[in-house]
């Protein structure tokens, strides 16, 4: 029994960091419709932020997630400014989203090199004094670091609700969102908001960064796998959809943390794409999805 | 009509001297290397050119095809079977893989197909990673009688076929219905195309090719050292590039892309070291936003542009 829960624990911390991880993700994804193919490197980058303020200034990774978003913020700015704004031109949307993947998969190309390049392809991870600490819970552990994770996750995804649903930056993304044509005739400065959601996206893609490199590590190639990951959790969660990334990604944890009860942890990656797989034959708009 | 025999011609005379060439001089192993690897290349983006370039679909997962037929390749050839019947099977493998993937993903848009076959490469790198921790590798007398010409001529006959199977599918209905779906999905649906049936052909035709670059690369390579490497996302990349770069949806881009891209890194390689590889990003996302058609879309951009000048200065 105590193994039951210690897994469903686990499942819960680790499908909280999948929420994070798709956030960013899902956020492009459902406002401008393109695909962040670099959204993992992105995430890794802003691990590296923290680690090397760690490192160098010896500022905790938590403390650290302001700068860390601060600078990806900027990262994402950039991205919107140089690369994806030249493809609004594209009449057509499937146009404009195939570029993207290309695009995205060239930055990933680069900033993975790079990032190999300086500061070479070892695993990295922040260890402080708390990181060994866990939380007794119901006779089960919960690493500190974990139920950082949790706490954090949930924070971004509420308050990234409340901005989309309760502001006015929010109505103008919903705006875009569903007709941007629409929406820039009634005065909505279509272009501004794609860039603060860009830059939005890419300091969400810092903060799971920060907890990455906290609570497991980075390598300069691990991001395609959080890329997918995130991919998945969209495919779960129904495309653009963002509200349902939480319990998606919670649900993907926990089905990854129970299956190491029968199969090996290693085939976790596996398992995902099987999911991603069935999901896509039987529920195409995602688990939430109603009928139709 | 004039043009058409002109242009078969002097591939034609390129054709025999690569044929020609190697039995006449000895090229060394470097430039006989350079070329194998050139025509694995081609074959390889030609694969990524038929269900990317002609058929519109982004596979950002083709490594998985070539991954999966070098190691069929490699383990039929090591029990004795014949190196052609070796390859046909791990050809065969991928096309099943590509099955597997493309059936759930290729039914919706958007970026599922793209995001199914990354994954896919991703799950397989992963699943051949835990398997298989040591090198594997050909028994010794492989190596002993190692000669790179037959690998030259298997992989230009390789080649030639990946060329003629572009040629003959796009010059058909199914290449027809490629195109078609690639400019306007919409449109063609409702003009009657069947569009997941031509997607997967496509998507099928393509794994084959993907297949027989993979089996060469088994006939070319004996053992592979970190055999995961294999799965690695670069053979992808490298596929999408040579492709972007000569201009996809075209027959002879690929291989102006593979010429460009396997010259660049051998340029690259010796200078640069690992940096060469961002270099290559560079150009690629420079090649995606300012010349979608590649260059051989460049041709026809400064083709006209010559010819006035050349009149004008007449």
């Amino acid at each position: 029994m105590n193994a039951v829960i210690q897994t469903v624990l686990i499942g819960i911390a680790i499908g909280a960091l999948y929420a994070l991880v798709a956030l960013g993700f899902g956020l492009i994804m459902g406002v401008m419709k393109f695909v962040n193919i670099a959204h993992g490197s992105f995430i890794i980058i802003g691990g590296y932020v923290a680690y090397w303020l760690f490192t160098l200034l010896g500022i905790d990774p938590y403390l650290s997630i302001p700068a860390v978003m601060l600078v990806m913020f900027a990262m994402g700015l950039i991205l919107y400014r140089l690369l994806f704004s030249p493809l609004l031109k594209y009449p057509r949307a499937e146009m404009r989203l195939d570029k993207s993947l290309l695009i995205t998969f060239g930055v990933m190309w680069i900033l993975d090199n790079t990032v190999t390049l300086l500061w070479t392809p070892d695993t990295r991870s922040i260890v402080t004094s708390y990181t060994g600490s866990t939380i007794d819970i119901l006779g089960a552990k919960l690493g500190f670091t974990g139920l950082a994770g949790l706490i954090l996750a949930f924070l971004v995804a509420v308050i990234l609700h409340i901005l989309i649903t309760r502001t006015y930056f929010g109505k103008h993304v919903r705006a875009a969102t569903q007709d941007s044509g629409a929406a820039s005739l009634s005065g909505v400065n279509v272009q501004r908001t794609y860039l603060i959601s860009c830059g939005i996206a890419a300091a969400v893609a810092g903060v799971a960064g920060v907890v990455i490199v906290s609570s497991y590590s980075i390598t300069p190639s691990g991001g395609l796998n959080w890329l997918l990951t995130a991919m998945v959790v969209i495919v779960l969660a129904g495309e653009g959809n963002i509200t349902y990334i939480l319990p998606a990604g919670l649900i993907l944890g926990l089905v990854q943390s129970i299956s190491t009860l029968f199969v090996s942890s290693a085939y976790q990656e596996p398992i995902a794409l099987i999911i991603f797989i069935l999901v896509l034959m039987f529920k195409p708009k995602g688990l939430f999805a109603s009928r139709g | 009509m004039a043009t058409h025999w002109k242009k078969l011609s002097v591939l034609g005379m390129i054709l025999i001297l690569i044929v020609v060439l190697p039995m006449v001089t000895d090229l060394g192993s470097n430039i006989m290397n350079v070329m194998v690897t050139l025509f694995m290349y081609i074959i390889l983006s030609q694969s990524w050119n038929l269900i990317g370039g002609y058929t519109g679909q982004i596979n950002l997962g083709i490594v998985a095809f070539f991954g999966v037929s070098t190691m069929v390749t490699h383990f039929l050839w090591k029990a004795g079977v014949s190196i052609y019947l070796a390859i046909t099977a791990g050809s065969l493998s991928a096309v099943i893989l590509a099955a597997v993937i493309g059936l759930p993903t290729l039914r919706l848009r958007g970026m599922y197909f793209a995001v199914g076959t990354l994954a896919l490469a991703q799950a397989a790198q992963t699943i051949v990673g835990n398997i298989f921790t040591r090198t594997i590798s050909m028994p010794g007398s492989f190596s002993t009688n190692y000669s790179l010409t037959p690998r030259y001529y298997l992989g230009l006959t390789l080649v030639v076929i990946a060329m003629l199977v572009v040629y003959a599918v796009t010059r058909s209905k199914i290449g027809l219905a490629m195109v078609a779906i690639r400019d306007d999905e919409q449109a063609a649906q409702v003009t009657g195309v069947k569009v997941f049936k031509y997607k997967v052909i496509a998507l099928l035709i393509s794994a084959v090719l993907s297949g027989l670059a993979g089996g060469l690369y088994a006939y070319v390579r004996l053992s592979f050292y970190q055999v995961f490497a294999l799965f690695s996302p670069s053979w992808t990349f490298d596929a999408l590039l040579a492709v972007v770069i000569g201009g996809g949806g075209t027959l002879f881009g690929p291989v102006i892309g593979s010429i460009f891209l396997v010259v660049l890194s051998e340029i690259f390689v010796n200078t640069l070291g690992q940096a060469h590889l961002i270099v290559f990003g560079f150009i690629f996302i420079l090649v995606v936003l300012l010349l979608p058609e590649g260059l051989m879309g460049g041709v026809d951009v400064v083709r006209p542009w010559v010819y006035r000048t050349r009149r004008s200065s007449q």
